[in-house]
């Protein structure tokens, strides 16, 4: 475990109080990456707020793709425990689901009948641009398609179960005329998709087609999120600030805008002048361009392009301490225990004692 | 630290006390006058009105569906002011923070949440542990699971179901316990799309009257003071008052505590086959003691509504403003979230406006009538100074129904009701009936020896000023409200019960857990540590 001002090894007392001198100065102090559990999370918002700085997560992106198209139109959801326990018809769609989710199958139970349903017949299982290899594994209907091609594909789907005449189209017809009829068959399906591999457009289709398919059976949506604890973090944001990341508080209330606030254009376009980066998770570095001054508060591993002005190695919530997370199996926060409990600083912690040597204001947290 | 308040007009309904007189206080509790000992501060208050902390028993504050409404909804909690230095995110429209802020500013110390899915407890205590000011409390919601309704259906025995509540209660970390639309959420994930009381869960062959019955049942077996709290069937719908006649005659003479009861006080009478019953269902409740209610009144404004009843909420998909709704199929229960916009030109919402201040006004207990409006569903908490006036004065009344579309009013008996609430009715509805209610002895009134909760507020004419900004507001002893403005953070606690059980069937739980989830309920557990304040519960007595 480092702890680093200017490269040379401090004591932790002084690389805090080094990290608060830096960010108390700035004009615009950014936190960045937020890959943290939900006590680093609620505690770095919280200095976002008292810095009046801006906050936005290393996977935002991912999270905002879900939250975009929600607040755009609405959704249908429902957990991994009712998918695993009901549905009898399961749409798994995108190329990366088993590496966001390394868990799914099991965790779904797709080899098996659903224990409540009534037929208990073996489910039905479609997988829409699977990598190769994958629908096999799960038993799955493999619908090939590229990425760019999933939301045609979900779009033409979507007329078919409407009953709507769509453009002829040997090529998308043959592959879909089978799965509109199963789809429309089913008692409680589910279409499975994560933001990580599928963009905006396939995940409003998937939407569409929920909201279409419960006119006449019930059908809904498993999203599974992406890494870095992002989704337990946009949860901390919203009880907290009522938006999720990409907000700032320069105004002195919270305001959320997805391009004014993401954190790489801030640095980039010279916006944010003092930087925090925090990656508890992995060995993550900002990917900015600029060589804007930063905190780091990461695990040991992680390698930077250019070194960060004081650096406070992490251990990793849920390994090295108990955490309070996202988890995916139960799609709610979840207490964790250590999995091996070190005596490792936790990122709430090295932030709580940042504050402490900051002059101005008082923190929420 | 000694405290005297002087002067003020106590109003402690508790202790049949309406006049002049003081108030002490030594640090966190009321105490008798200290005679011959110098207060630390005298706060003068003569001509304000002082009364213990109000109690709010149903207000969706906290908790992932209100949170997934947030984010749904962006644009209609923009913040526009900025914080002040001490009270960090206060000003953050729709945050934790500023809703114990905004609470407590009104007089307000304890709120309770009441709907929370056991398996989602621990978000909504994290969020509960990020409210200042406040205490607060949790309904676990029971009714539309399997275990319990497996147990039902294979007799398992009243005793069994007990020792599943409380396993339950214990580890979701309630203070009691809500049913929403027994069995109805079940239902849906089995595509039925209407439930009334006597309708049958799909592969169980049970009634959502024997559901409610075994739950109302083990409530009292477990000795948890809060009776069953049961949101009914049909909520929302016209002519749904012969639900609510026939939930009352349901509850066979049990207690049994009914929802925001506004939302069934629907008849069927008009060219639109809509108009209040309030009347007759204010009827039904003077005449069975064993009920009590919460108005779950409608004010006129943007709001959304958040509700587990995800049957409900499904229909009422086409009624969202803005065009945007959440359906939530959660595990052994549901959710939906749709933004709904409450206008006095709209007939439908003219008539429910009106049918629940009907019910206030014709219900006579005002110690079986609870102060909601099942924030947000009704309107948001904010608008409950408003609604205090409108109970409070008959003129305020009739200037808001002069505004109301003539075909609404007509559907209503409230153009004829001149009851007014006194404080001292106000002080009973909202301080001592709802501890009372939830069995918290310790608060809602104002005798030695209880906690020192105290508002005190300015004798306003316009009483919804006096309500909106209290004038000083102590939680435990501390002033946290000064004209309306919090002056620092504090925390409270959750409040819970610890009911006894048999431990044996934990670890039935677990084997079933492990059986139909492939998962221990470890993995939903709400450890203290995890919620980032000392000392986060409080514990509330159970006992027969």
């Amino acid at each position: 475990m480092k702890i680093l001002v200017d490269g040379a090894a401090a004591p932790l007392e002084a690389a805090a109080a080094e990290a608060a001198r830096l960010l108390e100065q700035a004009k615009l102090p950014l936190i960045a990456g937020l890959a943290a559990d939900i006590a680093g999370a609620r505690a770095a918002i919280a200095l976002a707020e008292r810095l009046r700085g801006a906050y936005d997560h290393m996977y935002s992106e991912f999270l905002l793709r879900d939250l975009d198209v929600m607040r755009q139109s609405g959704q249908f959801v429902t957990t991994a425990n009712e998918v695993r326990v009901r549905a009898d018809c399961v749409v798994l769609i995108g190329a990366k689901l088993k590496t966001a989710w390394p868990d799914m199958l099991a965790r779904l139970d797709l080899s098996n009948p659903a224990r409540f349903d009534e037929a208990h017949a073996p489910r039905k299982i479609f997988w829409l641009g699977a990598n190769p290899g994958d629908a096999e594994e799960a038993g799955a209907v493999k619908i090939a398609a590229p990425s760019s091609e999933l939301p045609i594909l979900l779009a033409a789907l979507r007329a078919s179960v409407a009953g709507r005449k769509t453009r002829p189209d040997a090529h998308i017809d043959g592959k879909l005329a089978d799965l509109a009829v199963q789809l429309q068959a089913a008692r409680f399906g589910v279409i499975v998709w994560s933001s990580e591999s599928v963009g905006r457009l396939t995940i409003e289709m998937i939407q569409g087609l929920l909201l279409d398919l419960n006119k006449k059976t019930r059908f809904t949506g498993l999203p599974v999120g992406a890494a870095g604890n992002v989704t337990g973090v946009g949860q901390a944001s919203g009880w907290m600030t009522g938006f999720p990341m990409r907000t700032g508080f320069g105004r002195g209330y919270p305001e959320h805008d997805t391009w004014r606030f993401e954190a790489n254009r801030l640095v980039d376009s010279g916006e944010a002048d003092v930087a925090m980066w925090i990656s508890a998770y992995g060995n993550e570095a900002p990917r900015w361009k600029r060589e804007v001054p930063y905190v780091a508060i990461t695990t040991p591993e992680t390698q930077f392009a250019y070194p960060p002005k004081v650096r406070i190695d992490v251990g990793t919530p849920g390994v090295d301490h108990d955490a309070v997370e996202y988890v995916q199996n139960l799609m709610t926060l979840a207490a964790t225990d250590a999995r091996s409990a070190s005596d490792a600083p936790q990122v709430a912690s090295v932030i709580r004692l940042i504050d402490e040597h900051l002059t101005k204001g008082e923190g929420a947290c | 630290m000694l405290i005297r308040l002087s002067g003020g007009r106590v109003i402690d309904p508790a202790n049949g006390r309406d006049g002049i007189g003081d108030i002490w206080i030594r640090d966190d509790r009321i105490v008798e006058p200290a005679a011959g000992e110098t207060p630390d501060m005298v706060y003068d208050v003569t001509g304000k009105i002082v009364m213990a902390g109000a109690i709010d028993i149903h207000s969706h504050i906290a908790g992932g569906n209100v949170n997934t409404a947030r984010l749904l909804l962006p644009e209609n909690h923009r913040a526009h002011v900025a914080r002040p230095a001490a009270t960090p995110l206060s000003t953050a429209g729709w945050s934790t923070f500023e809703t114990g802020c905004r609470y407590a500013a009104m007089g307000y110390t304890t709120v309770i949440e009441p709907a929370v899915p056991p398996h989602l407890a621990l978000h909504s205590h994290l969020e509960l542990a990020d409210i200042p000011i406040i205490d607060k409390g949790t309904l676990s919601v029971l009714g539309n699971d399997d275990f319990l309704l497996s147990l039902i259906r294979d007799g398992a025995g009243p005793a069994a179901i007990a020792d599943y509540v409380g396993a339950t209660l214990n580890a979701s970390k309630g203070i009691g316990v809500k049913c929403i639309n027994a069995g109805a959420a079940m239902a849906f994930k089995h595509n039925v799309r209407s439930f009334n009381l006597d309708d049958v869960v799909p592969a169980y062959n049970l009634s959502s009257r024997a559901i409610v019955e075994a739950l109302q049942q083990a409530v009292m077996d477990l000795g948890i003071p809060h009776p069953l709290h049961l949101h009914t069937n049909n909520l929302g719908i016209g002519g749904n008052v012969e639900t609510a006649l026939a939930t009352i005659a349901a509850a066979r003479g049990k207690p049994l505590h009914l929802a925001h009861l506004q939302f069934y006080s629907y008849g069927k009478e008009g060219k639109r086959g809509f108009s209040s019953a309030a009347a007759e269902l204010a009827e039904a409740v003077n005449a069975n003691a064993n009920v009590t209610v919460d108005v779950g009144q409608v004010m006129f404004r943007q709001t959304v509504t958040i509700s587990m009843d995800v049957l409900r909420q499904f229909n009422a998909m086409g009624t969202a403003s803005p065009k945007k709704s959440v359906i939530y199929d959660g595990d052994a229960n549901g959710g939906g979230i749709v933004p709904f916009n409450y206008r006095s030109n709209n007939f439908y919402n003219a008539v429910q406006w009106a049918s629940g201040l009907e019910l206030f006004l014709l219900i006579n207990d005002p110690m079986r009538v609870f102060f909601s409006t099942d924030h947000p569903n009704g309107a948001p908490y904010t608008t409950y100074p408003d609604l205090f006036a409108l109970i409070m004065s008959r003129e305020a009344r009739a200037s808001w129904l002069a505004d109301l579309p003539q075909a609404a009013v007509e559907m209503t008996t409230l153009p004829s009701l001149t009851r007014e609430y006194s404080f001292y009715d106000i002080a009973m509805m909202t301080r001592v009936a709802p501890s009372k209610l939830l069995g918290l002895r310790d608060r809602g009134h104002l005798s030695p020896g209880a906690l020192a909760d105290v508002a005190i507020y300015h004798d306003d004419p316009d009483r919804a000023a006096m309500f909106r900004f209290a004038h000083l507001v102590f939680k435990d002893g501390d002033l946290v409200i000064r004209d309306g403005r919090v002056t620092h953070y504090r925390f409270g606690r959750a409040l819970k019960v610890s009911p006894t059980y048999d431990s044996a069937i934990d670890r039935r739980l677990s084997t079933y857990y492990d059986d139909v989830y492939g998962i221990s309920p470890d993995l939903f557990k709400v450890p203290v540590e995890a919620l980032g304040r000392e000392n986060p519960f409080g514990e509330v007595a159970c006992g027969r």
